[in-house]
């Protein structure tokens, strides 16, 4: 593996178009305070912005901003504040105008902004979010690739198009991802299946873990990710974006709009994403049938009907077409190690193609959420909201006879989803947060494929409950949470046996989860913040009842219909210290310690097939410890420059055979530079930035285990 | 509380709909699946064939494969014919014809550790072999294995593959078998 990770877009080109023009004299001015809603709190540092004519201003240490010299008309204002949600309003200029903003905290940021920085949006560093002006510009890539930005997350990877992100050394079932308040369903246990979201739709990333988390179905085990939609503002003004990116390597081109108009009557907004890339290239060869293809399209309407009542529609639909390695497409063990020695992959081409052919995957996913939110009053709302989604996969290999064009394999995934949730601040300082959710999948293979598939038909049904509460107390903010899980699982599955029967299979499974966190700032400089939870998760099908060969892996994977809830429980201890106004650092460590740990265990016998050899793994359960540590530095020397470090360092531990866990990331150190130069006339907010990605030889770990025990495969 | 009871109505829905039982699952057809492979010898010079067969009917994975060995006489030369069946369907499905068909892209390997030596007897479209029929000949006595490996999408032009040397072959494996042969 290379320690760098190369994967600089040549250009990036952004066009943010002003879609309306204002009038004359031009002495007005817009000048107000900016202050937090939940606490009442006035908030610095906060960027007033006014979209139409690029002007905007900063609010000073009491939250005062003021900007002058403005003409005659209608103004779209935005209002961001790291940490919160940003407010779009229009406001008619006839004179001076004082005005007051008021924003909403992101609320699984409670207890977790850190803001860093002194005078400009550019230096604000939030820990564990991305925001949607980073997401813009990387929109070319995974969803994964991105949070990898996040210091904490890694990716896993299949190839050029796949990726799948890794918290605390977790993923895959572990790891929830919640699309627009809603948990992605889909076939989540594969490593080589990527989640089905185009980031560009997201206001913000974020990755939650500790109580907040309890609030979301599937598993929370590892932590959840959070793709977040904003709502639209109120403005009743076109506006919206255009982007282009262009990526040198595999000439890859990504194409993005995303338009809205707010307004009394009816806001919308409409997102679409086009990419297309090639082949893309190793230094000395290229990396034949490695292309992707993605069409996403989204739109969100919201309407107000009085002042207590609105309701939000949101459809999504993410289509991709993503081309494997060819030379990466194996027949067994013998071909594997082939492959493994060789300089140059079989099938290389001499030729860059936009083409893709098996082996492939093409995937569609369609989201559609309705959500009616009745607010009482102030302090208070209830909503409620209903989820479908309907999961199409489909994957191709190389086979005999114009097979090619048949998958290989093909499921689809219905589910629905229902939630009823009340939030209420009940007193100045404290407010719960409780709802009940009801869940339902509906997977089928479709026996088109000519293939016995790996993992079977199945119905689950789940019904869930939740309960936080979080106070204020002086300085000293804590929360308490809890969730249960009840499960029913009907498997339909096909006999390994001959003649093959169909044999049904029923579970039943429940889950608790319980959390408590705190947050306490010991000094001005200085915030520390504490969690600890415990959780429970039921295996997942793969791991009940996967028979067959995995062509992902090469190798024949058995599940285990004995296998027992996991029990995990965890302890986070995170600081946050701002040096001096211009240094931060956040150190963060975890320490988990999971019984019942779910994992393949490779076996010693080589299982003989008419295709030669295969290795057989098992599902497996043991006792297990996960720790590490996620740390932060940034650095501005000066106005203009910031320099950004971020170390990760996971490791992971069976403590049954006393060796160490597969799977776990390499320890990695992510810099960057970047320098603000300044506006130059019409360009602005100019940004050139340079990272740098290394990751750590495995043997660095290996050096630090061998204290303990050196296990016997690597002698 | 109109609210409520909406939700209510919509979870007692919602329980109604979950008691009834999914369709069984359709089995696939495994139309591309091998489950056995004969390599039939003749000897050129007359007498009665041989028979190696490899048969695993349950697929990849499941319980082991059943293989029958044959004795074959030194110093001979026979002529060897491959068949590939799939047993699972009734009337086995025939894949020899498939790979027949696809001969540019399939090529069948052959390897021994004992006095084995395997010349193609037959060729593709463009005139690269494909092993279907071969010409097997015995040397001294002697026991060892009998290596039969097929490739889909080798490089047939690349140097050695048409000699039969897979080295530089590439593709996929379809099949890879041994039989134990004893040679007396």
């Amino acid at each position: 593996m290379l320690p760098f990770s190369k994967k600089f877009p040549l250009f990036v080109v952004i066009l943010a178009l002003p879609l309306f023009s204002n009038g004359q004299p031009c002495t007005f001015s817009i000048s107000g305070q900016v202050t937090d809603k939940s606490t009442g709190a006035v908030l610095p540092f906060a960027t007033v912005y006014l979209e139409d004519t690029g002007k905007g201003a900063i609010s000073d240490s009491a939250g005062f901003f003021r900007i002058e010299n403005l003409c005659q008309g209608i103004y779209r204002v935005s209002v961001s504040h790291i940490g919160c949600e940003t407010k779009k309003e229009s406001l008619e200029l006839n004179g001076n105008v004082t005005t007051n903003f008021v924003l909403n905290h992101f609320t699984e940021f409670l207890n977790e902004v850190v803001v860093h920085g002194k005078n400009s949006d550019n230096t604000t560093q939030i820990s564990s979010a991305i925001s949607k002006g980073e997401i813009q510009k990387k929109s070319n890539e995974n969803l994964a690739d991105i949070l990898e930005n996040i210091q904490g997350v890694s990716a896993l990877r299949n190839g050029a198009g796949i990726s799948k992100p890794v918290v605390h050394g977790l993923f895959g079932n572990r790891v929830s991802i919640i699309n627009n308040g809603i948990t992605q369903s889909g076939q989540q246990w594969g490593n080589d299946h990527a989640p089905e979201i185009d980031p560009f739709i997201a206001d913000h990333l974020a990755v939650v873990k500790g109580t907040s988390a309890l609030m979301y179905s599937g598993s929370s085990l590892g932590g959840v990710v959070l793709a977040d939609m904003k709502n639209i503002g109120s403005g009743d003004w076109l506006t919206g974006n255009f982007n282009y990116i262009l990526q040198s390597n595999g000439w890859g081109n990504t194409l993005n709009t995303q338009l809205e108009k707010g307004g009394k009557s009816l806001s919308w907004r409409l997102t679409g994403t086009l990419k297309a890339r090639g082949d893309t290239k190793a230094p000395d060869y290229f990396l034949t049938n490695t292309g992707k293809k993605e069409a996403d399209f989204a739109l969100q309407l919201e309407k107000k009907w009085t002042k207590k009542w609105n309701t939000q529609f949101y459809y999504s639909l993410f289509n991709t077409e993503i081309g494997i390695l060819r030379g990466s497409h194996i027949g067994n063990v013998t071909d594997l190690e082939e492959a493994l020695y060789r300089d140059e992959p079989f099938f290389t081409k001499d030729n860059f193609s936009y083409n893709i052919n098996a082996p492939s995957q093409k995937v569609i996913h369609h989201l559609l959420k309705v959500k009616i939110k009745f607010q009482p009053t102030e302090n208070t709302f209830v909503d409620f909201v209903y989820g479908g989604q309907l999961n199409n996969r489909r994957e191709f290999d190389v086979r005999r006879s114009g097979r090619s064009d048949i998958p290989a394999l093909s499921l689809e995934q219905t589910s629905h989803f229902l939630q009823g949730y009340l939030f209420s601040q009940i007193t100045q300082n404290s407010t719960i947060k409780t709802g009940v959710q009801g869940n339902y999948t509906d997977n089928t293979n479709n026996p088109e494929t000519g293939i016995l598939p790996l993992i079977p038909d199945y119905r689950s049904y789940q019904a869930s409950a939740f309960f936080i509460f979080q106070n204020t107390t002086g300085k000293l903010f804590y929360e308490l949470g809890g969730r249960y899980d009840f499960e029913r699982l009907n498997v339909y599955a096909i006999s390994h046996t001959l003649p093959r029967e169909i044999e049904r299979h029923y579970h039943s499974f429940y889950d608790f989860s319980f959390s408590a966190g705190a947050k306490y700032p010991v000094s001005q400089s200085l915030t520390t913040n504490i969690n600890v939870g415990y959780t429970t998760r039921s295996p997942e099908i793969n791991e009940l009842y996967s028979y067959g060969l995995h062509q992902g892996v090469s190798g024949i994977e058995e599940g285990d219909p004995d296998l027992t809830p996991e029990k995990s429980v965890k302890l986070v201890f995170t600081a946050d210290w701002n040096i001096r106004k211009n240094m931060f650092v956040q150190a963060l460590g975890y320490f988990q310690q999971i019984d019942n740990f779910i994992y393949l265990q490779p076996q010693q016998e080589l299982r003989l097939t008419i295709r030669g050899a295969f290795p057989v793994f098992i599902y497996e359960q043991a006792n297990s410890r996960i720790y590490g540590t996620d740390w932060l530095f940034s650095y501005e020397p000066f106005h203009g420059m910031k320099f950004t470090a971020k170390y990760a360092s996971v490791r992971g531990w069976n403590r049954e055979q006393n060796i160490p866990l597969v799977n776990i990331p390499s320890d990695n150190l992510l810099g960057t530079v970047t320098w603000f130069p300044g506006n130059f006339q019409k360009f602005q907010k100019n940004e050139i930035s340079f990272t740098g990605k290394y990751v750590f030889s495995p043997l660095l770990m290996v050096i630090f285990f061998c204290r303990r025990q050196l296990p016997q495969t690597w002698s | 509380m109109e609210t409520i009871k909406l939700f209510s109505i919509l979870m007692l829905g919602l329980l109604v709909f979950i008691s009834c039982e999914k369709d069984d699952p359709e089995i696939p057809n495994e139309e591309e699946l091998i489950t056995t492979v004969t390599y039939t010898l003749t000897p050129t010079s007359g007498g009665s064939a041989v028979q190696l067969v490899y048969k695993d009917l349950d697929g990849d994975g499941g319980s082991a494969p059943v293989i029958t060995t044959g004795i074959l006489q030194m110093g001979t030369t026979y002529s060897g014919t491959l068949e590939l069946l799939n047993e699972t369907e009734t009337p086995a499905g025939n894949l020899t014809e498939e790979i027949e068909e696809e001969g540019d892209e399939h090529q069948f390997f052959f390897s021994s550790t004992t006095n084995i030596t395997v010349a193609y007897n037959d060729g593709d479209a463009n005139g690269k072999p494909v092993g279907l029929e071969t010409l097997l000949t015995t040397g001294d006595a002697g026991m060892g294995k009998l290596k039969i490996v097929l490739r889909h999408q080798p490089d047939k032009n690349a140097s050695g593959v048409s000699e039969g040397n897979i080295s530089n072959a590439g593709g996929e494996t379809d099949i890879e078998i041994e039989f134990d042969v004893t040679i007396q």
